[in-house]
């Protein structure tokens, strides 16, 4: 076969004539391009122009076309003869990337004639960033759109936010489910799903609706901007099987530093030096085995023993085709991802069907069916702080070899429990989900450019959650068999929706109408309940049987049911695709608000200017793209628990003697609520210059929110800790660009592309309930952004020359030194201060992908600048875990530099077994900001003319490394953490506590969750 | 056409679908939660009650309550392990700069929750029940239990907001009520619950036939006499004294011990039977906070030590596991083991040797109660342990002895366990801060784990104090006969051994009989000391008698240097002034 095809190939260069042919290329102003590739059109053979456009290349008799392409030019074919000598080709622009589609919700519009501020990315961009959902490929990616690691377990949906905060939630649930985005999947609300419901693979591009003009249409639940996935559909022509994998092994990039052995000693024997209150006691003494593991030299690093190399795993398979009439699409999908912490890891099947079928010229009905099970081990179990805070100086093992199972003997914390035995497979932490997410419409044209369009959307979501601990375990210290816990818990969640739309599209002359019309209705339904148990007869039952405990005792259940229903009505017009004009009108009603508050209308309205189509533009040269917009819109925000409005009793059992009795305490107090509303104004400019190679857009915007739907704390005395009112009014303000260049194109082929985002944003809370200047509590202050760090400033460490003054303040030596603010002589609720906030200077991206010869090597590094960060292990204790509980020399900890008579620091306090520890929560706080890799990604593309004949159209094959590095951070730099980015909620992870305790709550911290990984992935991508 | 048909039928259907549904839709019904409107009804009123009760847990047996009513007192010292946020409250350093860590006073918030509930009941009560027998008894607990929250806020904070009626809608403005006032609404309630109240716990309602629910030992006319007297006799002391006072205390003492039979109410004659296992239900008591070990019902979590669990039988703990064999030089194995006999190890009060061993219970023969109170031997109960004086026999030898005195050279050569003594006899191994005798009313040996909470139910008062109200009643009087008779009572109690002959007994009891005029103040609180060490009063009783910062400063070495006149009166949680932002600012108690 291959001789055969040298012979023909031999026999055709023998054969033939040959001349050559030359000519200079041109573009629409008559400049020269360099770089622009020549081919012949069916035989081999390319070349590319110089400096000067100018090309020359050999042409076989039996050729009559060249082929000449250039980036951002339409390609054209030339017919040539063997005298074409000097010929002229003049290329014209393609505006093919404005004339791409655009999904803006309820319909799509070509990019050009967008007016909205809207930021997309397609799915070869997001496949350069391997990860568990799409959330995470997007980090660093989009101007405006703000990704924070919320957690680093396996699975992990991290926290967005698109353009900011608008409201204000004290607590991390209720901020989450007022601020955070819309998802919208195939044109339906993707209610009752979460983001590792979908599988990465199956999204063809996503859309980002960020300012009113845009997100108006979505109403009372867009407030917080939009995110809209396309997912790959069927198209017509002939089976395409596709098949994507990869393949890759993960390792943490660090351990926490804690101390060794004898520093470990030696610090406990400062805590006893540094007895505040007792010199020279301490109730933490070394045990007999520590004193021995001392003289012996034992220092064990007992984060050996949790972590393990992880990996993950993808594949998908899909055939997708179709006639002109019926376009189908199948996949199928499974990814995991093993955990670096023994018991943790992430899995996911996904089947996908989308059916689109033209019954007649006037109807076509469709299906987009999404099923998936995901299943996540571990994600409660947080093994660090119990990990790290054993004492170094014991042996995991005994000297018979048997695992040494409470190293603690002996001490206050005998019960702690070896780490080697969180990998007792009897330990369950399970938390499946089944998700069913479909969507059906039909759509008829009634009269020509009248459509009549009905999406029904239904979800069915169920999970399942299991815990088992056996006793004498690292998670379960209770030795006697009849104190092992388990627990099952079932939830169900359903939705439907129901939406109707009309659309009208007509064009007269220049002129181009297109009107809207929607009526819908939803209603999201959960329920769940959860039964506990003690005690088991066997390990292996795990939480199968709970009959079998020795207790049972059941949680409260929930049910919630809230209903929407929403008309909406849009205009886009355009005369001579030179000016847009958007304008929407919306009104919801909401069943969680209270009666007579549960309707609202609101406006929007856009412009555009394509200022490129006006004569005076025309023959610019340089610019090949020029738009400008302007927006104004209104939203609503209506993110309320079902039931809020109504006041609420909590249940407090109790018993008389042998008698028990339920009872009920009052705890929250009926209010009156009504929508939350943003107004936003929007001023962008989109633009495209020499031959679109530099091309983007620069948004400024302006959000104010009023009628804030938040949870006031009430005085104490009011008998009710907190209420839900509408009051207060936020401010944000901010400017985004995004940049694409082209910063080299060379005739030889390589490329040099750039995409760059950067955004700020600045918040500001412009008005708090009752007038008040201050919230402390929930760190909230008028003038300031959303959740600022409030509390004492550390200025330093007493030192042993200050003891006279440390004592005017009554304190020693070796304490923390905060500042007197107004100068008094003491130190009060007066002296607190602001010391920052959570929120970043600025956010970034850049993404650099060179390409030669079919290779390409992609770098993807973002940045968040100038926030601070808690780092709760570093500060005050309210879960027994933080700094404090290690201060008094009791447990190991994270390796920091402490005062002591002799080593004068002004960084950590003298250890002090007392117990005496002021102003704990001013060691937190620390400098978050960042510049990371994200990855690199490394990918060849198997020429196509070495497939021919395999069947195979495509191969491309790929080699990814996720988080390869941190490029700065001053958190790292300083020792004190190994990674900036967050790792959790304050609220979640033991040991955050401060003054404004919700911010901290609210706030995504650097605490000691597992330590983030770094992995090194192969794969492949086929096409048949 | 024919298919336009059907799509049309199906539009028009799918329309109409969804606008009948429309209304409903917007139609809360919530199935999983309860509103307020629970408490217009009798199942409402009842469960408001409960709830509070159940409420009172969150206070009496946590660590932090317990803190607040013992620690920064002559009696207790800071355990070596207590926390960082209770360490204040012994030493009083960095009150002022932590108010703060007041936050963690929960009962301002317990109780105006609760108060707010109570007021719910009361105000919906009378009209939810039929059955004014029924009604009477029921809404005179809620009576009982507003009085009983209103009298440990002005004790623990002075004045304070005074709410007698059901807040529905929330405010963020409060303000406080003379003490006077607050003093005048806790003697209207005490005075009708004393009256109104059950007689015998969970007794038969005769107009109805139905059993009462409030068995165990729930508030009855005794537990409201009995708090009355002791309101009478704090406001007697107080800025808000009334010239009575002190009158109205004794004759309330008086009349409730002269129909203590009526109640079903005495003395044990053992002072170790008041506080034993099992005996929480007994004659002695007069109200518990109930626990049990019931999850649902019970407050009992295997392993449970924070939130609303009882762990009291942990806070007064010694860290005895860890005293070596080799004591006081390193090395050796540890010569217990934690079990559920000896407990669980908080370390985080211990008693201050100087006053408690020197001064309250300087009487150790003729008066049992030092070594009813305090648990200072422990047996040994692990195998092959050997000190330098010999291996000890599990169960019979004892591995660590903390007599309240020093044994002497002898003995300490021949005792093959370790001995600690009280830092004030300057012989060797003195007490520490994590070795010292443990304080034992609360000890629980029927607990299923050895780290578990208690499921005892926690005493809160008991009949004795009757008689000591009396005598510092009559004492205040000037009657210092009756004082004394009263205090007699006790100390008779007091002398009795179950060990002793009859004639031992007679001659303890004579001992420590009293005369008119031994009674002085101090020997008052002295006496309370002995009798209620440990039950979550000793704050209370320096803060009315005006001796807290006497006291303090006399005997205790940790908190006396630092006290300040102000801080008889706890600090008002800041949330609260922080909160309070309509009308005027809430102010703070002085000094702080």
């Amino acid at each position: 076969m291959l001789l055969l095809l040298s012979i023909s190939i031999l026999s055709v260069s023998a054969f033939a004539q040959s001349s050559t042919v030359t000519g200079r290329v041109f573009d629409e102003k008559g400049e020269p391009i360099p770089g622009a590739t020549v081919k012949l059109k069916s035989h081999e053979g390319a070349t590319s122009t110089d400096v000067k456009g100018k090309f020359s290349i050999n042409v076989p008799a039996n050729e009559n076309t060249i082929v000449v392409s250039f980036v951002g030019y339409n390609k054209q074919e030339v017919r040539v003869t063997a005298k074409s000598t000097n010929i002229r080709i003049a290329l014209t622009v393609n505006n093919n990337n404005l004339n791409e589609v655009v999904v803006v919700g309820y319909g799509t519009q070509k990019k050009r004639d967008v007016t909205g501020a809207i930021a997309s990315i397609s799915e070869e961009s997001l496949a350069v960033v391997p990860s568990d959902n799409v959330v995470d490929q997007l980090k660093g990616r989009l101007a405006g759109v703000d990704i924070v690691s919320n957690s680093t377990q396996p699975g992990a949906s991290n926290q967005i936010r698109i353009r900011g905060n608008r409201s204000l939630g004290s607590s991390q649930t209720q901020n989450d489910s007022q601020n955070q985005p819309l998802i919208i999947l195939d044109g339906v609300p993707f209610i009752g799903g979460s983001i590792n419901d979908l599988n990465p693979d199956d999204i063809a591009s996503l859309d980002v609706l960020k300012d009113a003009s845009a997100t108006a249409i979505y109403g009372s639940r867009a407030s917080g901007g939009v995110i809209l996935i396309t997912t790959k559909r069927g198209k017509a022509g002939k089976a395409v099987t596709t098949y994507n994998a990869y393949y890759g092994i993960s390792h943490i990039t660090s351990q926490y530093p804690v101390f060794n052995g004898t520093e470990y000693a030696a610090f406990k024997a400062q805590a006893a030096t540094g007895n505040t209150v007792n010199p020279g006691t301490t109730a933490y003494g070394l045990t007999t085995a520590e004193t021995a593991g001392l003289a012996n030299g034992t220092n064990t690093d007992w984060q050996n023993f949790i972590f393990r190399p992880g990996y993950t795993t993808d594949q998908l398979l899909g055939v997708s085709g179709g006639s002109e009439d019926t376009q189908y699409g199948i996949s199928a999908g499974y990814h995991k991802d093993q955990g670096t912490v023994y018991g943790q890891d992430f899995e996911r099947y996904t089947l996908r069907t989308t059916i689109d079928h033209k019954i007649n010229s006037r109807i076509r009905v469709g299906l987009n069916s999404l099923e998936n099970v995901t299943t996540t081990n571990g994600a409660d179990l947080y093994p660090l702080y119990n990990t790290i805070s054993l004492s170094p100086l014991t042996s995991p093992y005994n000297a018979d070899g048997s695992i040494n199972l409470l190293p603690l003997a002996g001490s206050i914390d005998a019960a702690k429990v070896n780490p080697l035995t969180i990998r007792n497979p009897a330990i369950q932490d399970l938390n499946r989900r089944l998700n069913t997410f479909n969507s059906l419409y039909g759509e008829v044209n009634i009269l020509d450019g009248l459509k009549y369009r009905a999406n029904v959307g239904l979800t069915y979501g169920q999970t399942q959650g299991n815990q088992y601990t056996p006793v004498s375990n690292f998670y379960n210290t209770a030795t006697a068999t009849s104190q092992t816990s388990e627990q099952v818990a079932n939830s169900q969640d359903y939705s439907y929706l129901v939406e109707n739309l009309l659309t009208y599209d007509k064009t007269y002359g220049k002129n181009h109408l297109t009107l809207t019309g929607l009526y819908s209705i939803e209603k999201d339904h959960n329920d769940g309940s959860t039964f506990n148990g003690v005690g088991l007869p066997a390990d292996y039952i795990q939480s199968y049987n709970l009959n079998l405990a020795n207790t049972v005792s059941a949680a409260n259940g929930t049910f919630s049911e809230k209903g929407l229903i929403s008309y909406m009505a849009r205009a886009n017009y355009s005369f001579d695709d030179k000016y847009l004009l958007t304008a929407t009108v919306r009104r919801d009603g909401s069943s969680v608000l209270t009666s007579g508050h549960q309707y609202l209308t609101y406006p929007a309205f856009a412009f555009g200017w394509n200022a490129d189509r006006e004569e005076f533009l025309k023959n610019v040269s340089w610019v090949s793209n020029l738009k400008l917009r302007a927006g104004y819109g209104v939203t609503s925000n209506q993110s309320v628990a079902p039931y809020s409005t109504l006041g609420n009793l909590t249940n407090n059992a109790y018993n008389f003697g042998p008698n028990g009795y339920n009872g009920y305490l009052v705890t929250s107090l009926p209010d009156n609520l009504k929508f939350e509303t943003t107004q936003n104004y929007n001023l962008g400019l989109d633009f495209g210059f020499l031959h679109n190679r530099i091309s983007g857009s620069v948004d400024v915007y302006d959000q104010r929110t009023n009628n804030i739907l938040q949870t006031i704390s009430l005085p104490p005395s009011n008998g009710a800790g907190s209420t839900l009112i509408n009051a207060g009014k936020t401010k944000g303000t901010g400017l985004e660009i995004s940049l694409s260049s082209i910063n080299v194109k060379t005739a030889s082929g390589f490329t040099w592309n750039t995409d760059f985002n950067i955004s700020f944003y600045r918040d500001a809370i412009v008005a708090l309930h009752n007038n008040l200047q201050e919230d402390v509590g929930n760190g909230w202050f008028v003038g300031q952004p959303f959740d600022v760090i409030y509390d004492y400033k550390k200025i330093g460490i007493w030192q042993t020359n200050q003891a006279v003054e440390a004592a005017k303040y009554g304190q020693k030596p070796g304490q923390i030194e905060v500042e007197d603010v107004n100068h008094d002589g003491k130190i009060d609720a007066n002296d607190r201060q602001i010391l920052g906030s959570y929120q970043p200077k600025f956010e970034s991206g850049i993404t650099n992908r060179f390409s030669y010869m079919g290779i390409d090597v992609t770098f993807v590094a973002f940045a968040r600048i100038g926030q601070m960060v808690s780092v709760p292990y570093l500060g005050s204790d309210s879960g027994a875990s933080g700094y404090p509980f290690f201060n008094v020399g009791r447990v190991n900890q994270y390796k920091v530099n402490y005062w002591t008579p002799t080593n004068p620091t002004n960084a950590f306090p003298s250890p002090d077994a007392s117990g005496t520890f002021p102003y704990a929560s001013t060691l937190q706080y620390r400098d978050g900001s960042f510049i990371k890799m994200r990855s690199i990604n490394v990918g060849y593309t198997i020429p196509s003319n070495s497939l021919k004949n395999s069947g195979i159209s495509s191969i491309r094959v790929f080699a990814t490394c996720s988080n390869p590095f941190i490029i700065w951070s001053p958190l790292t730099k300083s020792g004190l953490g190994i990674d900036p980015e967050g790792n959790g909620y304050g609220g979640s992870l033991a040991g955050a506590s401060g003054y404004s305790t919700n911010a901290i709550g609210r706030a995504i911290t650097v605490g000691l969750n597992d330590p983030l990984t770094r992995t090194f992935q192969l794969g492949v991508n086929v096409k048949f | 056409m024919k298919l336009f048909k059907k799509i049309s039928i199906l539009t028009i259907s799918l329309i109409s679908i969804s606008a009948v549904s429309c209304k409903k839709l917007l139609v809360e019904n919530p199935r999983a939660t309860i509103t307020p409107q629970f408490f217009t009804t009798p199942g409402g009123v009842l469960g408001g009650i409960i709830g509070v009760y159940g409420d009172l847990r969150n206070l009496w047996g946590t660590e932090g309550f317990t803190n607040i009513t013992l620690a920064g007192t002559d009696e207790y010292l800071a355990g070596g392990s207590a926390t960082s946020s209770t360490v204040p409250f012994f030493t009083y350093t960095n009150l002022v700069g932590n108010v703060t860590a007041y936050n963690a006073v929960s009962i301002f918030g317990v109780a105006y929750q609760d108060i707010n509930t109570l007021n719910g009941v009361l105000q919906y009560g009378p009209s939810a029940f039929p059955d004014a027998e029924t009604r009477t008894e029921y809404l005179a607990q809620a009576k009982f239990l507003r009085a009983l929250y209103y009298f440990y806020l002005v004790q623990t904070f002075g004045p304070v907001p005074l709410h007698t009626t059901f807040i529905t809608t929330p405010t963020t403005s409060d303000s406080r009520a003379a003490i006077a006032d607050v003093y005048t609404q806790i003697i209207t309630d005490l005075t009708q619950a004393s009256t109104e109240l059950q007689t015998i716990p969970g007794e038969t309602i005769s107009s109805t036939g139905a059993v009462s629910p409030f068995a165990g030992k729930a508030a009855t006319k005794a537990t409201a006499q009995y708090l009355l007297a002791k309101v009478y006799l704090t406001r007697g002391w107080s800025t808000a004294a009334q010239p009575t006072d002190f009158a109205t205390a004794l004759s309330t003492a008086q009349t409730l011990i002269s129909n203590a039979s009526t109640y079903k109410i005495g003395l044990w004659p053992d002072f170790a039977s008041a506080n034993a296992p099992g005996n929480e239900y007994g004659q002695e008591t007069l109200f518990v906070v109930d626990e049990s070990n019931s999850t649902k019902y019970g407050n009992y979590v295997a392993g449970g030590a924070g939130g609303s669990y009882n762990i009291t039988s942990n806070l007064f703990r010694p860290n005895y596991p860890t005293v070596n064999a080799d004591y006081p030089a390193s090395g050796g194995a540890s010569v217990m083991t934690r079990d559920i006999a000896n407990g669980r190890p908080f370390i985080r009060i211990r008693p201050n040797p100087a006053y408690v061993i020197e001064q309250a219970f300087a009487e150790k023969v003729n008066d049992s109660r030092y070594y009813k109170t305090f648990q200072t031997t422990w047996i040994a109960n692990t195998a092959n342990v050997t000190t330098p004086r010999g291996t000890l026999t599990v169960g019979a030898d004892t591995a660590i002895w903390m007599p309240p005195y020093d044994p002497g050279v002898a003995k300490r050569a021949k005792f093959k366990g370790i001995i600690l003594t009280p830092p004030e006899d300057n012989a060797p191994n003195p007490y520490t801060t994590v070795f010292y005798p443990s304080m034992k009313k609360y000890d629980d040996p029927n607990r299923t784990g050895v780290n578990d909470p208690s499921t005892r139910p926690f005493i809160l008062f008991r009949y004795a104090d009757v008689y000591m109200v009396a005598a510092e009643a009559a004492f205040k009087t000037g009657d210092l006969t009756t004082a004394a008779d009263m205090i007699n009572v006790i100390r008779t109690r007091a002398a009795y051994q179950s060990t002793n002959t009859g004639p031992q007994n007679t001659a303890a009891v004579a001992a420590m009989q009293i005369t008119p005029a031994q009674v002085t103040l101090d020997f008052i609180l002295d006496e309370r000391s002995r009798e209620f060490y440990g039950e979550c009063q000793r704050w209370y009783d320096l803060v009315r008698t005006q001796s807290l910062i006497r006291r303090t400063q006399q005997y205790n070495a940790e908190g006396g240097p630092n006290i300040q006149s102000f801080e008889d009166l706890r600090p008002i949680p800041q949330t609260e002034i922080d909160l309070v932002t309509t009308g005027p600012k809430f102010p703070q108690n002085p000094g702080y």
